[in-house]
């Protein structure tokens, strides 16, 4: 049945319980370390590098195992004292590498500009990669003399990091982001000494004791004691700026997996988000000190408003959000996200018989309902007579509830005041799809209005036109195929943009009020029911925003073009400037209407006569609606522009989060094809020449690494839906997905002695149970949303554990069955490769989300695994000169 | 925190970055405000400047390259302007590590979180709002000084108002090194530190409004401020992803004051900035190619 492995002084063919749970806690410390930096980049600049350096840092897997394949037999031989060695190292390293880390911040607004940022990237990257070096390299060790029980010792892995990812999350409830490192401590102290119980190396637990106090100290001392920071806090995050106004004062702070929040008292905060321009003159009166500021790991402001005396609350009238209370009196209002609470205050201010606010990050509603400070400040809003509140999002609840609404607001929803530097994050934004759309329509009374307001702060516009597309649609999903006279739109030059959706269309009374509003506000027209836009400017318009990005500069016309290169170069460098004649008009002179009002105006008449498939095509970016399959309001760049966009990065400093997650896969796959390849280099010849099918065995792991992780990282996206916060989303997946999984991974046993018969169907199921969750999971995750939070979580696991149960399978299967066959170096490498595609899988998933949507995911990772179906039988194959009795049945 | 990075500039500088620094010499001559320096001739603007200035010659020709490119790039239209760009120090305003790149196109890191804008959009905007001699200019977000220097060669008065107090020291300290040492014409910035987002009434009201840091609208205040027919230009987004907002206030037809909201390239749809890259001392083509 098995033959003997060539490594001596393996586990035997059972292992103690102290070595699986050593087992399960080292690898939990890596998750909870994976985690934790990751939080730190999120609260100490940005969550999007945070990504890029955690997953080429845990590329330490891939070339521990590829080294550890090339020399197979020297690690083999020194396992006891390169097992200690990584032990003693991890904890060190991770506390070393973070604080020096932390002294060499890299700030990504100025990496195209300043040649350092490089540098102190990379350097981040180095650091950040010692630790998962070492907890690598523990875990190759215990993986190479485990190689007959690594079915086993996988369970413990999987259970382990799942059950410490959680213990990580939970204890975001107690610890600042900054000590959360002090987490994956204390997992790695704990799964050292039982490692060294398991061994029967007593002499090292005192060892490690000392250096577990060690790290600690310094983790916690040396910061104060060298006056360094533990997090580099950029000085471009909001509440850097709020720190430094004179006045200003921390009155919140709290901490929970939904982020870190903190709120600030200045009289330097100013908010009006829209606010009319005419304010200035026809405003009585100014609300002073209206505000405090809102940041959520560091990001922000939010505006959180105080309670407005009555002669202080004209102020609304200028505000854009108060577009629908034109219309409507005493109404009915749904306030879709809370925020800061604006839109709320605004919706009492205008006279709502009754307000119902939605808000889904519980850790902004505990605050406003229980913390002294926000309760006294905002008149204790969320206990106002005649508002109620709903627990989670308003997204959620408008989909499954009876009650229909004369108002149904979504304004600036989680939204700072000012756009964050540095690119923006590419974030499931639920709340503005299609589906939602089509559901707080139908949510409306037969005369009720829908009012959208969205920041319009980018030349040429993107988001806008994105939110113009979705709500188009939703409304033909909800009301049938002519919206003409359902919508009016108005916005203001680089501020905002509102869209009113009327369910029975406008009256022309209302039309006309809105219109006289508009006017009155020095807010731009920019659709009503009769609108006649001018199109003769059109196809100009469209070219024109082409060539700002990627013209040569040759042909605009106007006094601002960029003369040709040749002209300044020839400028530049001549001694002498002379002066050309100006025959264009001076800057002053302004066509009527500006360009992206224009361009808004066209999209709209598009929209109503269903021709803006046309006009998108022509447009310089991709302003595709947002769905439940691609909620991004981002991926602006098309993708068959991206080669071009490489030499004007600057142009397009909102993109990069979007040119990061290329980027990120880019240097994945080069650097993981690169560790893959070494051990092929080094060995095809000669360590491989005795393995047969060894090409369709790297297939086969290929397969396995890119395809679990795409499930794991793809249902985060996709569970947001039902979740409503990605914090908790990561949470049930990464414990479900890794508990089912080691599940999996234990029963996988008793599939070893009939593994050529039972593998092909598991890899069959695996397959239509992802593509077919690609096409459905939606579905259910919708129906599971307005079920109370308990039966949420409990419907999650539910849809989890089939796939992930059956996903522990393959991977012990095949590692168990090279181990037995005696390919120890294509055991340490299958591993490698595994951990390698893992890399590439997880980078790959946030472009093939905003390219093709994440159904898509599901799908090429249900496609993964059926490839590796037919790639399972070279796995089998005996050792060239082995007996074939050495096969497995 | 303030403690530590006063102490590592100051042993950064001492160390390390000392000898980089350039041997500035005291300006000779005070400026009398009708004079210019030659637009058309490199020699003999160098000459110029070393002789009535002072300035340093490796400066002088990275001033003169980016001169060249923004005359090209026509962010700067009329003399009036082109003189301001020639005679504004801009190596005075930013960071001893920053000397080498001082007259690069690309914004710069100043500490606090807040940057010295590129030349390219500096001069774009003070063209635009086209100052006179004469014209009383407030600047909200002094940051590193260079705008209000800049606006100090095209009018007698600037008001200028930075919200960080550090950093309002610090550039107020930096003005007036300048003008001890004959940069007399820096007398007419008044500085403070204090929330722009007031203005400042006292002053007021202003013909033009400089306004260089990112807020959610327009301060009411501001427009109050504003003399009618008077500009105000603000740039809107996060650093290098700025598109600036210009705002007329007028009086209609009806008698009726009205905002009128644009942007400085008066609605035409152009290659934003930065057009030109310079390396060392040259251009290289352009950002756009």
């Amino acid at each position: 049945m098995t033959q003997p492995s060539a490594v001596a002084g393996g586990f035997g063919e059972r292992g103690s319980l102290a070595l699986y749970c050593a087992v399960g806690l080292i690898a939990g410390a890596v998750i909870a370390l994976q985690i934790s930096i990751m939080r730190i980049f999120a609260v100490g600049s940005w969550a999007h590098f945070g990504s890029l350096v955690v997953s080429l840092a845990m590329l330490g897997f891939g070339l521990t195992s590829a080294v550890m394949c090339i020399s197979t037999k020297w690690f083999d031989q020194h396992w006891r004292g390169l097992s200690t060695l990584a032990l003693m190292l991890f904890g060190p390293l991770a506390v070393a590498s973070n604080l020096i880390a932390q002294q060499f911040p890299f700030n990504a607004i100025f990496l195209v500009s300043d040649p350092a940022q490089k540098w102190r990237l990379a350097l981040n990257f180095v650091l950040y990669l010692t630790p998962f070096l070492a907890g690598a390299l523990f875990l190759g060790i215990v993986f190479l003399k485990a190689q007959k029980i690594f079915n086993r010792v996988y369970f413990a892995d999987l259970v382990g990091s799942g059950i410490c990812g959680m213990c990580l999350l939970l204890s975001m409830y107690g610890l600042r982001p900054d000590d959360l490192m002090l987490v994956p401590l204390g997992l790695w102290v704990l799964g050292s000494v039982l490692w060294f119980v398991s061994v029967g190396s007593m002499g090292n637990i005192a060892a490690i004791g000392v250096m577990a106090v060690l790290s600690a100290a310094a983790h916690l001392m040396l910061p104060s004691l060298l006056n360094i920071p533990k997090i580099a806090i950029s000085d471009y995050k909001g509440v850097s700026y709020a720190r430094k106004f004179p006045d200003s004062k921390r009155v919140m702070e709290s901490t929970s997996p939904f982020g870190y929040l903190e709120v600030y008292s200045s009289s330097y905060l100013h908010f009006a988000p829209g606010l009319s321009d005419n304010a200035g003159f026809n405003l009585p009166k100014m609300p002073k000190d209206a505000y405090l500021g809102l940041y959520s790991d560091s990001e922000g402001p939010s505006g959180i408003i105080r309670e407005l005396p009555a002669d202080e609350t004209a102020y609304y009238r200028f505000l854009p959000m108060f577009y629908p209370y034109l219309i409507k009196q005493k109404p009915e209002t749904f306030v879709v996200q809370f925020g800061g609470g604006l839109s709320t205050a605004l919706a009492i201010a205008a006279g709502s018989s009754s307000v119902t606010v939605a808000e889904g990050d519980r850790g902004v509603l505990n605050a406003f309902r229980t913390q002294k400070v926000l309760r006294d400040f905002t008149g204790d809003i969320l206990h106002k007579p005649g508002v109620s509140v709903i627990d989670y999002d308003g997204r959620i609840y408008l989909a499954g509830v009876r009650d229909k609404f004369d108002i149904v607001d979504l304004s600036l929803a989680d939204s700072a005041g000012l756009s964050s530097p540095g690119g923006f994050a590419i974030i499931e934004k639920y709340a503005y799809t299609r589906e939602a759309m089509a559901n707080y329509m139908r949510a409306l009374k037969p005369s009720g209005v829908l009012s959208v307001t969205l920041w319009n702060k980018e030349e040429p516009p993107k988001s806008v036109l994105k939110l113009y597309a979705t709500m188009a649609a939703a409304a033909r999903d909800a009301g049938g195929p002519d919206i003409s006279k359902k919508f009016f739109v108005a916005s203001a030059y680089l501020s905002t943009a509102t869209v009113l959706y009327k369910r029975d269309g406008f009256t022309d009374g209302e039309i006309a009020t809105l219109r006289k509003h508009t006017s009155a506000m020095s807010f731009d027209e920019v659709y009503s029911p009769g609108f006649k836009p001018d199109l003769s400017q059109q196809a100009t318009i469209l070219e024109d925003y082409r060539n700002q990005i990627f013209g040569s500069g040759q042909q605009q016309t106007g006094p601002a073009d960029a003369p040709p290169p040749e002209t300044a170069k020839d400028v530049a460098d001549s001694p002498d400037i002379i002066d050309k004649p100006d025959d264009a008009p001076p800057p002053d002179a302004k066509p009527d209407v500006l360009p992206s009002t224009q361009l808004g105006r066209i999209a709209w008449q598009a929209h109503v006569t269903g021709t803006w498939a046309d006009v998108a095509r022509d447009y310089v970016f991709d302003t595709r609606m947002l769905t439940n399959a691609q909620p991004y309001f981002a991926a602006y760049v098309k993708v068959a522009d991206l080669p071009l966009v490489t030499d004007r990065l600057d142009l397009l400093q909102d993109e990069w989060g979007f040119l990061l997650i290329w980027a990120t896969l880019g240097v994945a796959c080069v650097a993981a094809l690169s560790l893959v390849l070494l051990p092929l280099i080094f060995g095809w010849r000669t360590i491989f020449s005795r393995y047969p099918g060894k090409g369709r065995t790297i297939i086969y792991f290929a397969c396995l690494g890119l395809g679990y992780i795409m499930v794991e990282v793809g249902l985060i996206a996709h569970f947001i839906l039902a979740l409503g916060n990605a914090t908790i989303s990561a949470s049930v997946l990464i414990t479900g997905m890794l508990i089912f999984s080691g599940l999996g991974s234990f029963v996988s046993e008793r599939a070893l002695p009939n593994a050529r018969a039972i593998m092909p169907v598991i890899f069959a199921i695996i397959g239509a149970i992802l593509i077919s969750y690609g096409f459905f999971i939606d579905h259910a995750l919708n129906a599971i949303g307005s079920l109370s939070y308990g039966w949420r979580l409990l419907w999650c696991f539910v849809l989890i554990a089939p796939p992930a149960f059956l996903m522990g399978f393959p991977m012990p299967v095949a590692m168990t069955s090279l181990g037995r066959l005696g390919k120890e170096h294509m055991y340490l490498w299958a591993w490698g490769i595994n951990g390698c595609f893992s890399v590439i899988g997880a980078a790959l998933v946030p472009v093939l989300a905003t390219s093709f949507g994440l159904h898509s995911v599901l799908a090429v990772s249900g496609c993964a695994y059926l490839l590796a179906l037919p790639m399972f039988y070279a796995v089998l194959k005996p050792l060239e000169g082995a007996s074939p009795a050495g096969a497995i049945a | 925190m303030m403690d530590r990075r006063n102490f590592l500039a100051g042993s950064a500088s001492l160390l390390a970055l000392a000898p980089a620094l350039p041997a500035f010499a005291a300006v000779p001559k005070a400026w009398d405000r009708k004079s210019s320096p030659p637009l058309n001739n490199a020699e003999a603007f160098f000459k110029w400047a070393v002789e009535e200035r002072g300035e340093d010659m490796k400066y002088l020709r990275m001033r003169w390259a980016r001169y060249g490119a923004v005359v090209a790039n026509k962010d700067v239209l009329d003399d009036r302007n082109k003189r301001a760009f020639l005679m504004a120090p801009r190596e005075h305003f930013v960071l001893p590590k920053n000397l080498s790149r001082a007259y690069e196109h690309a914004f710069l890191d100043i500490d606090y979180g807040v940057t010295i804008s590129g030349p390219h959009i500096v001069s774009r905007m003070t063209q635009v709002i086209d100052v006179k001699e004469g014209d009383k200019v407030l600047e909200i977000g002094t940051g590193s000084g260079y705008q209000s220097s800049y606006l100090a060669y095209l009018t007698d008065k600037v008001w200028t108002i930075e919200i960080i107090k550090p950093l309002a020291e610090r550039t107020r300290a930096t003005y007036d090194k300048l003008i001890g040492e004959g940069y007399t014409e820096f007398k007419n910035i008044q500085s403070k530190n204090a929330d722009g987002y007031y203005g400042w009434e006292e002053a007021g009201p202003f013909d033009k409004i400089i306004v260089t840091c990112g807020i959610d609208h327009i301060p009411p205040p501001l427009l109050q401020q504003l003399n009618v027919g008077g500009t105000i230009i603000i740039p809107v987004g996060p650093p290098g992803a700025q598109r600036v907002l210009k705002v007329i206030k007028e009086k209609g037809p009806d008698g009726e004051i009205k905002v009128t909201r644009s942007d400085i390239y008066g609605g035409r749809i152009v290659p934003f900035v930065p057009f030109t890259k310079l390396e060392g001392d040259e251009i290289k083509g352009t950002h756009n190619k």
